[in-house]
């Protein structure tokens, strides 16, 4: 090689790593200064997440923030015993992760002020300073959700991760990539926990490999729980909260489109039962079965002593499971809130009772969780039917069990999806799906319950990069509060998946 | 004795052409301009002036944006990096001479890379067109798999990979200040180096340039042929291994081949797709090879020339898929997108032969916003064939195709977003399917889900314009009705009854079903209604919408077709119970139907078969309902 050629090829190199490392560490957001000479407004800034009056935990991740159309942004964070500044790159505020934590701990149980500055044309602009109140109570550290496309039926690209709340920290924990691909994808869903707590979990693998993972005790079984008395193999569940004992739906799902309606798409269940299954003795027991009934969404009381659900009432006019039928009456698919008193000695199941009315109210209620002191229960209410993410008038509401009545949630709710609630492991936070950024992605939002039954603002799950969510062409679907992270890799619930299932016997 | 590169190119015989010496030009040199003009005038001629419409259709169904989670997303998995430039440079094929200039631009750069790095003889450089020959083809071959390509970056990633791998396979080490015999165990472990570091960032290409490596390296001393073959083994066995160890993205048995295209579908895998790919990395492990062949020898390299020039030629040929009806369909899809409604009837009327379905679907949309539904669409041709096979026997559909632009016209947009997001989700979003359910958001008055798109796309370089566009309606400031694009679905959206079902796959059965059971009173829309019932031959929905056509345009005379179908349907079909009397029919529709009339009896009478008299009627009566429901004789959707 000549001399020439040496220079050219290390400049060519040394080109390229700049390059490379130019992308990777543009845009970082970064402490920013005050502007000396600014116009004062006398409103509040439109900041994308919003979290203007928010109350969060302690120990949430920090809550970077945008501000659109403007050249510039510098946001002045005061805690009681400290003050930040963050910005001063286009239109991003990204807080510094240890100061964040530090502000947080000194504000517990009062107040973050934020003044937000932003600069237009050379112009500085200050905004009324808002709040962030921190509550005393922490969040359960982990969620974990789906990660894919608003698809409908297509399953090339699902994952369920895992995310660090207190951090940005997302790992996976299961991808369907790593055994399927293209056209032929595997849909997996319906991830759970026992008390929140991963070493008792389990989620469901359709189409390729199908069958059920379930991590008993830490072990990992991968279970065919299909029985001739079950309408299809089980689909949504709830671990009891001490026994190896998993309650799951059994249905037929079907799908329909609608060619106006910006609902989109009804989900139905032409038929559903409820069974439980004792993974210790690879036993299934039916709990409910009634053909006039659509029993679905099991879920236990957190003394175990209960197991709710919900169910709508259909007797068909003409062949039993006509999907026509039912297709003609979707609308009349509308799903009442029940519970089984049961009997862990004798695995008995007491007579249903009614505990929420939806159908009188013309609406539908499902997905109900029950607090861990169990007094609320917390569902999604929709029109009619059960896949209230789609039904844009759908929202979170939650019962008092003492009264029987319905907390005031509108301050959780927006005229766009809400779907699939549930309370933390110590009962101060609501977690809740929502399509109210766009319509069509659903993002983790999450509530603050105080001790006087009242909810608080809702905030959207903090991401490093602002802008992360609005980029993101995928939903992050059916969150769970989590207390630590899934210990069995990827790789081993793949490994496992290549096996061949254990079968469950008939009874 | 070991010796190094430079060494060897050193030994080499200068670059001279003996048998030309004596008229003292120096012919070689001039030789490998013309192998290079011959080349690009080759590729510009198959990529530009026949393959045009692809290269805008390929970057359309591309992606690139400048926000870090594109990045992030790109380079997750190995070669990342070669597909974030591939789909960034693939958006220039939105101009696609600029494009084609880029690409062929990028192929000369390799050949004179190559050509300087291994010292090859100017009268055997042709032979480095053979690869790059072959990343042409790999394009032009692609057929109707351009609907199921799962890569946006498909057309530069593998040019931009091979000329890496190029690039890679210098022997950087040659710059070290170190002793020979340093160099010489630096020489071997340069195999796995370039290998690990650059897997990542260009995946199955950096193995491809360590393999070079690794063979020029023996060629050079062939004392180290084993140890260099031992090195290279384990690097490629072990590389991908061990940094894919923990990832999430692939198959346990992928990451040696991942990057490297695999044409599969319903479990059927197209070898032949591959060939040239199997050609690009078999030629580049011969770069050090040639890079020996002597110079001098006119004969012998002259006719290996005029042999690789001709299989040049006739490989680009025979690849070339040369389809009318596919290509008319990329262009209609166009047309029909940007609203050029005369483009789209010009390039229906040009067709000689049959066309596909979603061409007459494409077709009849221009109509319908021309308002001539009814009155001209049996003037085009309505004989219909299958798309050519992509796959052994797998036929591409309406579905895989534009359904989701055949959908938004007809104003079903929730449809049309279906389609849109299955799309997504199989072949990933593209700037099209961006466009596609921005539109669809704007009509269904998803503000902030309209915004979303356009946020990404004004992330791009060609989609800016079209996002400013659009931006007035998404903001309220124009009102829908006064766009030629939304106009039409937009009172089909309104007019259209709300029905909770699926499509089964069949786009044009759905959407004529649906308007024929459709009453309305717009009078548009209603041409629509009556159109469909036409095409579906059905007698009872025909005869609804006619009399609702009648109440709506009294003082107005029923469309030419209109005419047409109701004699026909009254007299051939001998439909009981209808008087016509209150119809004014036009002479020449009379005439020409008593006539068609007085013909099919006559060929009847002659004992003609009906395909034979079909093709008899066609001259004088091709141009009518009354050819069409006869010769055409099942309805035919897809």
């Amino acid at each position: 090689m000549t001399i020439q050629a040496k220079h050219i090829f290390l400049a060519l190199v040394l080109l390229l790593l700049a390059g490379i490392l130019l992308f990777l560490f543009a845009g970082r957001g970064g402490h920013g200064s005050l502007p000396k000479n600014y116009t004062q407004s006398d409103g509040e800034p439109t900041i994308w997440p919003d979290y203007k009056g928010v109350t969060i935990p302690p120990n949430i991740a920090p809550l970077n923030f945008l501000v659109d159309s403007v050249d510039d942004v510098v946001a002045h964070i005061v805690s009681p015993c400290s003050e930040h500044t963050y910005g001063g790159r286009r239109n991003g505020v990204q807080i510094d992760e240890q100061e964040w934590k530090l502000m947080l701990s000194e504000a517990k149980g009062c107040s973050l002020a934020v003044t937000v500055y932003t600069k237009n044309e050379g112009e500085w602009l200050a905004y009324k300073p808002f709040s962030i109140y921190v509550a005393q109570e922490e969040i359960d550290p982990y969620i974990s959700y789906r990660v894919l496309p608003p698809t409908f039926v297509g399953f090339d690209e699902l994952s369920i991760r895992q995310r660090n709340v207190e951090n940005f920290e997302e790992t996976v924990i299961y991808n369907n990539r790593m055994i399927s691909e293209g056209l032929e994808g595997q849909c997996i869903n319906c991830h759970s926990y026992q008390n929140y707590k991963t070493d008792n979990m389990m989620f469901h693998m359709r189409l390729q490999h199908p069958g059920t993972m379930i991590v008993c005790d830490g072990e990992l079984v991968f279970v065919n729980l299909k029985t001739d008395e079950m309408i299809s193999a089980a689909a949504y569940n709830a671990w009891h909260p001490t026994l190896p004992i998993i309650a799951f739906s059994t249905d037929h799902t079907m799908q329909s489109f609608h060619t106006r309606d910006i609902s989109k798409v009804e989900v139905m269940e032409s038929a559903s039962d409820i069974v439980i299954y004792d993974v210790k003795k690879n036993r299934v027991q039916t709990v409910l079965r009634d053909s006039a009934e659509l029993e679905l969404f099991p879920s236990w009381s957190p003394d175990g002593k209960w197991l709710y659900y919900c169910s709508a009432h259909y007797e068909y006019k003409g062949e039993y499971e006509d999907t026509n039928e039912l297709l003609e009456n979707y609308k009349s698919l509308q799903y009442n809130l029940y519970r089984l008193s049961f009997d862990a000695e004798s695995m008995s199941f007491g007579e249903p009772e009614l505990i929420y009315d939806a159908v009188g109210k013309n609406r539908s209620a499902v997905q109900p969780r029950v607090s861990q002191d169990g007094r609320y229960v917390v569902f999604a209410e929709g029109p009619w039917g059960l896949f209230h993410v789609w039904h844009t008038s759908a929202e979170v509401q939650v019962l008092d069990m003492q009264t029987r009545q319905l907390l005031d949630t509108r301050v959780l709710n927006s005229p766009l999806p809400e779907s699939y609630p549930s309370f933390s492991s110590n009962d101060r936070w609501v977690l809740f799906e929502s399509r109210r950024d766009d319509g069509n992605y659903t993002r983790t939002y999450f509530a603050y319950f105080d001790g006087n039954g009242r909810l608080h603002k809702p905030f959207l799950v903090p991401q490093k990069n602002p802008e992360y969510f609005r980029h993101l062409l995928r939903s992050w679907s059916r969150p769970e509060f989590m207390k630590e992270p899934v210990r069995i890799t990827p790789q081993q619930f793949r490994d496992k998946a290549l096996t061949e299932p254990i079968r469950v016997p008939n009874n | 004795m070991y010796t190094t590169m430079e060494e060897e190119y050193r030994s080499c015989p200068s670059p001279s052409f003996a048998a030309f010496e004596y008229m003292n030009i120096n012919v070689s040199k001039f030789l490998k301009y013309l192998y290079c003009a011959g080349f690009a005038l080759l590729a510009w001629f198959y990529l530009y002036v026949k393959n045009a419409d692809l290269m805008y259709f390929l970057q359309d169904r591309g992606r690139w944006n400048s926000t870090m989670l594109f990045w992030q997303d790109c380079i997750a998995v190995p070669g990342g990096l070669l597909a974030w430039l591939g789909s960034y440079l693939t958006q220039f094929f939105y101009y696609p001479a600029l494009g084609c200039a880029m690409l062929i631009g990028l192929w000369l750069l390799t050949f004179w890379l190559s050509k300087w790095l291994y010292r090859i003889a100017d009268e055997w450089s042709f032979l480095l067109f053979v690869p790059l020959a072959a990343l042409l083809c790999s394009i032009i071959q692609l057929g109707y798999w351009v609907y199921m390509l799962t890569n946006v970056d498909y057309v530069f990633y593998h040019s931009l990979g091979f000329f890496f791998s190029v690039l890679l396979s210098a022997p950087f080490y040659e710059c070290f200040p170190v002793g020979k015999k340093t160099k010489q165990w630096l020489s071997i472990a340069w195999i796995p180096l370039i290998a690990a570091l650059f897997y990542y960032p260009f995946g199955i290409y950096a193995l491809l340039a360590a393999s070079i490596i690794a063979i020029r390296q023996s060629l050079a001393s062939v004392r180290l042929l084993l140890v260099n073959l031992i090195v290279l083994f384990l690097s490629l066995l072990l590389v991908p291994f061990c940094e894919t160890t923990g990832s999430t993205l692939m198959r346990s048995d992928q990451p040696w081949f991942y990057g490297f295209p695999v044409f599969e579908i319903d479990g059927i895998r197209d070898f032949l797709l591959e060939i040239p790919f199997y050609v690009l990395f078999l030629f580049a492990l011969l770069f050090p090879l040639i890079g020996r062949l002597k110079s001098g020898r006119l004969l012998i390299n002259q006719g290996v020339m005029i042999v690789a020039a001709v299989s040049m030629y006739c490989f680009s040929y025979a690849c070339d898929v040369d389809d009318y009806n596919f290509h008319a369909e990329m262009r209609m899809q166009r047309g029909v997108e940007e609203c050029r409604w005369d483009d789209v009837l010009r390039e229906a009327a040009r067709v000689k032969g049959p066309v596909t379905r979603e061409m007459i679907m494409l077709r009849d949309i221009a109509l319908i916003n021309r308002g001539e539904f009814c009155s001209a669409r049996y003037t085009y041709n309505n004989q219909s064939i299958p798309p050519l096979p992509i796959n052994d026997s797998v036929l591409v559909r309406i579905k895989d195709q534009a359904s989701d632009l055949i959908y938004f016209n007809y104003g079903e947009s929730v449809f049309a977003i279906r389609r849109a997001m299955e799309r997504c989700m199989h072949y990933g979003y593209s700037y099209y399917t961006m466009r596609m359910l921005t539109q669809c958001a704007i009509l269904n008055g998803e503000k902030d889900n309209a915004l979303k798109y356009l946020r990404l796309l004004s992330k791009t370089f060609f989609q800016r314009k079209w996002v400013e566009e659009m931006r007035p309606y998404v903001d309220g400031v124009k009102p829908l009705q006064e766009s030629a694009c939304f106009r039409m679905p937009l009172k089909l959206y309104k007019e259209g009854t709300e029905l909770v079902g699926t499509d089964d796959n069949y786009v044009e059965l759905t959407i004529n079903k649906k308007w024929m059971y459709t009453l309305t009173t717009d009078p548009e829309a209603q041409q629509v209604a009556l159109g469909c019932a036409m095409i579906m031959r059905d007698q009872r929905c025909f005869w609804s919408q006619v009399q609702r056509y009648y109440e709506i345009n009294r003082d107005k005379p029923f469309p030419t077709h209109v005419q047409e179908a109701m004699l026909f349907d009254v007299y051939e079909r001998k439909m009981s119970g209808i008087n016509l009397s209150f119809v004014k029919f036009d002479e020449r529709v009379l005439a020409r139907y008593r006539s068609f009339s007085d013909r099919l009896r006559q060929y009847v009478g002659q004992g003609m078969s009906e395909e034979q008299i079909g093709r008899a009627l066609r001259p004088e009566f091709g141009d009518t309902y009354m050819w069409d429901f006869y010769a055409l004789r099942a309805v035919q959707t897809n």
